[in-house]
């Protein structure tokens, strides 16, 4: 007997009519996005006229493209200070969070706000608080008698907007970690003060080797994150000082929207997501740890 | 008469079923988008063959974005307003617009009855003229004529030296200073910089020589502004940030702008309007007192797209609205911003317009705005002056000259 025939009509029209719906807009949305980047990368294209197969050129192109270098020389420099005040940040947001009382829900609630926020509305904003004559700067004025250049400088202006990017994430990520201390079974922590081991110990010993999957989590979001940095630099910095807040996806949009090239623009993607998977899998594999709770 | 009525109405009744169907696109601005309303409306009665219907280019990250994208998905308008000459250049670099000069002694007859001879000059690319100049903004200087008036002047300052006398005087380094040199880090920003200081300084002439594809401003004058700016951000009598609105808060006393920001700036800032004083762009201590002094226009204009169902039918709408001069005085009145003609200042038309100081500043400045040069990686060059000439300059990071030549080198290599 065949396998189809175990199925009656009724139950192949009603498993179809399930499925197809998926298929159907997997097909529209990615399969044909998917394709056509393929195109794209091995095309020169400009928007109107056929595209032309040009091979490997827009690949190569890469290799001999200094602003394409220095993005990702850039990308790893944001990579090195966000990574750290992320985890920090939101380990603390997470840690604090376990011991309040009261008031949790609204706590959580008044971070997440900063996630849900426009990027244009924040970036001006802080455009303008950061500004050399702008209320944090009077403030340092005032106290110590000197101003900081926060998006004149170029290592200051990638600080500037990790820091930015921090306070908007801080409460989202702070909650994935919430949600693996929540996790760790509190009579471990008994059992080792039993022991005699102390906060610290507790800490480095307990807490942190357990809540390794979503330490791994929040680093893997973050790096993808970083590899995305589009309106904060976009719109506060431009790209500079000297090029150094540039990112893949400024590159990205200005190649193909205002240099009219979508087909470089596309090969940039292509390799930008290979090296943001790249760095994702070689992070897992050094500090990915089984943990279970038995 | 009911007959005829009737008639009538049947014959409007078909005219509108066969008729040609047209759509225009329009900045995403509401005082432009009030004007070609109601052009539109006027001619749609007198036309019922040849129907526009006028639409905003759709939000996006930027009116280029969202015409490549109609481009590329194949529903592009029939024609459209607000290209930038740049951007027209690329357009007509990949065949996607249609070039004006097909239309012969009709486009010709326009241009002269639209007083635009020499502003069609400086819009042509490979001998054609492509887009159709609507608007041309001279970018001027706003100075706030209350505080320098406390400091003892009369008038804002003309030349360099003339503004560090008065850095000296107001600049504090800290809260105060005396103007924006820098408009901003994008790239479109070294048009409002570098590129009209060496407007200003030259009388216009080409900061790239675009027959030869190589940068102009390497030169003595280039020297000078390159000299000037770095002094500016050397003795902090500028920054690069300067917080929201310093020159009506009064932390600055200087900055270019366009007359678009009129408007707003009666609306937001009424008490500091009546004192701002207009200038023409600061130029070095020897040009000349008698010279008119040049600036960059920031213009856009209109084309016709390549995929126009009836470009004679689209050229016809654009000549009914540009030969009548009534309609560039509507402009004014809707949008404050200058027509591209030669004659605002002579025809009386346009004299009432005048007895505004804003408007006839900038009007008497259309014959000395000078657009961009009409390249197609304009992008590239002047990303390129962002990072080896304005910022190392605005950084101090080495000396003027030899920013300047390296800017020069680095800006060839792109244009080569």
């Amino acid at each position: 007997m065949s396998k189809r025939s175990q199925f009656g009509r009724k139950e192949r029209v009603f498993g179809y009519s399930i499925i197809i719906p998926y298929i159907a807009y997997t097909a529209i949305f990615w399969g044909y996005p998917f394709v056509w980047m393929l195109i794209l990368a091995f095309t020169k294209w400009n928007f109107f006229s056929k595209p032309s197969f040009v091979w490997l050129d827009n690949f190569l192109k890469m290799f001999t493209d200094s602003v394409f270098l220095q993005i990702i020389l850039n990308t790893l420099n944001f990579l090195a200070y966000l990574i750290p005040m992320i985890l920090i940040s939101s380990l603390l947001f997470a840690l604090a969070l376990k011991k309040v009382k009261f008031g949790r829900t609204f706590i959580m609630l008044s971070f997440l706000i900063a996630n849900v926020s426009s990027g244009v509305a924040y970036s001006l904003l802080f455009s303008n608080l950061f500004a050399v004559n702008g209320p944090v700067n009077r403030i340092f004025d005032a106290l110590f008698g000197v101003t900081i250049p926060w998006f004149s400088d170029p290592q200051l202006a990638i600080f500037s907007i990790c820091l930015i990017i921090t306070w908007k994430f801080i409460g989202y990520y702070g909650l994935i970690l919430y949600a693996g201390l929540q996790q760790i079974p509190q009579s471990l922590y008994e059992a080792a003060e039993l022991d005699g081991a102390n906060g610290n110990v507790l800490f480095w010993k307990i807490t942190l080797p357990l809540l390794n999957p979503s330490l791994v989590t929040v680093t893997v979001l973050a790096i993808m994150l970083t590899f995305g940095i589009f309106t904060e630099p976009y719109l506060i910095t431009g790209g500079g000082p000297m090029q150094r807040t540039t990112t893949f996806m400024i590159y990205m949009y200005d190649t193909a929207f205002k240099r009219i090239d979508p087909s470089y623009a596309t090969t940039i993607a292509i390799v930008t997501a290979l090296l943001s998977y790249g760095l994702v899998t070689l992070i897992r594999k050094v500090f990915e740890r089984e943990v279970s709770f038995v | 008469m009911k007959r005829v009525a009737s008639v009538v109405m049947l014959l409007i009744f078909v005219l509108t079923a066969f008729s040609v169907k047209l759509t225009f696109w329009t900045a995403p601005n509401p005082y432009q988008e009030e004007f070609w309303k109601i052009m539109v409306t006027q001619w749609n009665k007198q036309r019922p063959d040849v129907q526009i219907e006028v639409q905003t280019i759709p939000a996006a990250g930027s009116s280029e974005e969202a015409i490549l994208t109609a481009l590329a998905a194949g529903n592009a308008p029939d024609f459209c307003e607000n290209i930038f000459s740049g951007f027209g250049a690329q357009l007509a670099d990949i065949g996607a617009i249609y070039a004006f000069d097909n239309f012969g002694t009709d486009f010709t007859k326009l241009v002269q009855t639209r007083k635009m001879t020499s502003i069609i000059e400086k819009w042509e690319v490979d001998g054609k003229h492509y887009v159709f100049p609507i608007y041309s903004n001279p970018m001027l200087f706003w100075w706030r004529g209350d505080i320098l008036k406390q400091l003892g002047y009369n008038n804002p300052p003309r030349t360099y030296s003339e503004i560090y006398d008065l850095s000296k005087k107001f600049a504090d380094g800290k809260k105060k200073f005396t103007m924006q040199v820098i408009s901003g880090r994008n790239w479109w920003d070294r048009w409002y910089d570098f590129i009209t200081y060496y407007y200003a300084a030259t009388g216009g002439k080409a900061y790239i020589d675009t027959a030869k594809r190589k940068a102009n401003f390497g030169d003595a004058t280039g020297l000078k502004i390159a000299n000037f700016i770095y002094t500016m951000f050397q003795n902090k009598y500028t920054a690069v940030e300067l917080g929201t609105n310093p020159f009506y808060t009064g932390s600055i006393l200087g900055k270019i702008t366009g007359p678009w920001e009129v408007n707003q700036a009666k609306d937001t800032f009424p008490k500091v309007v009546p004192n701002i004083w207009i200038s023409t762009p600061p130029v070095p201590d020897d040009y000349p007192k008698d010279k008119p002094v040049y600036t960059i226009a920031d213009s856009k204009g209109l084309v016709i797209f390549s995929t126009c169902k009836d470009k004679k039918a689209a050229f016809e709408f654009i000549s009914w609205v540009f030969s009548n001069a009534q309609n560039d005085a509507l402009w004014i009145e809707k949008t404050q911003m200058p027509p591209a003609r030669e004659d605002l200042t002579t025809n009386p038309v346009f004299a009432k317009y005048m007895e505004d100081k804003f408007f006839k500043a900038y009007s008497s400045n259309v014959p000395y705005a000078v657009p961009p040069a009409l390249i197609t990686n304009t992008i590239d060059v002047n990303q390129a002056m962002s990072t080896h000439l304005v910022e190392p300059l605005m950084y101090l990071k080495g000396k003027p000259e030899d920013i300047l030549n390296k800017a020069v080198k680095e800006i060839n290599k792109v244009l080569f």
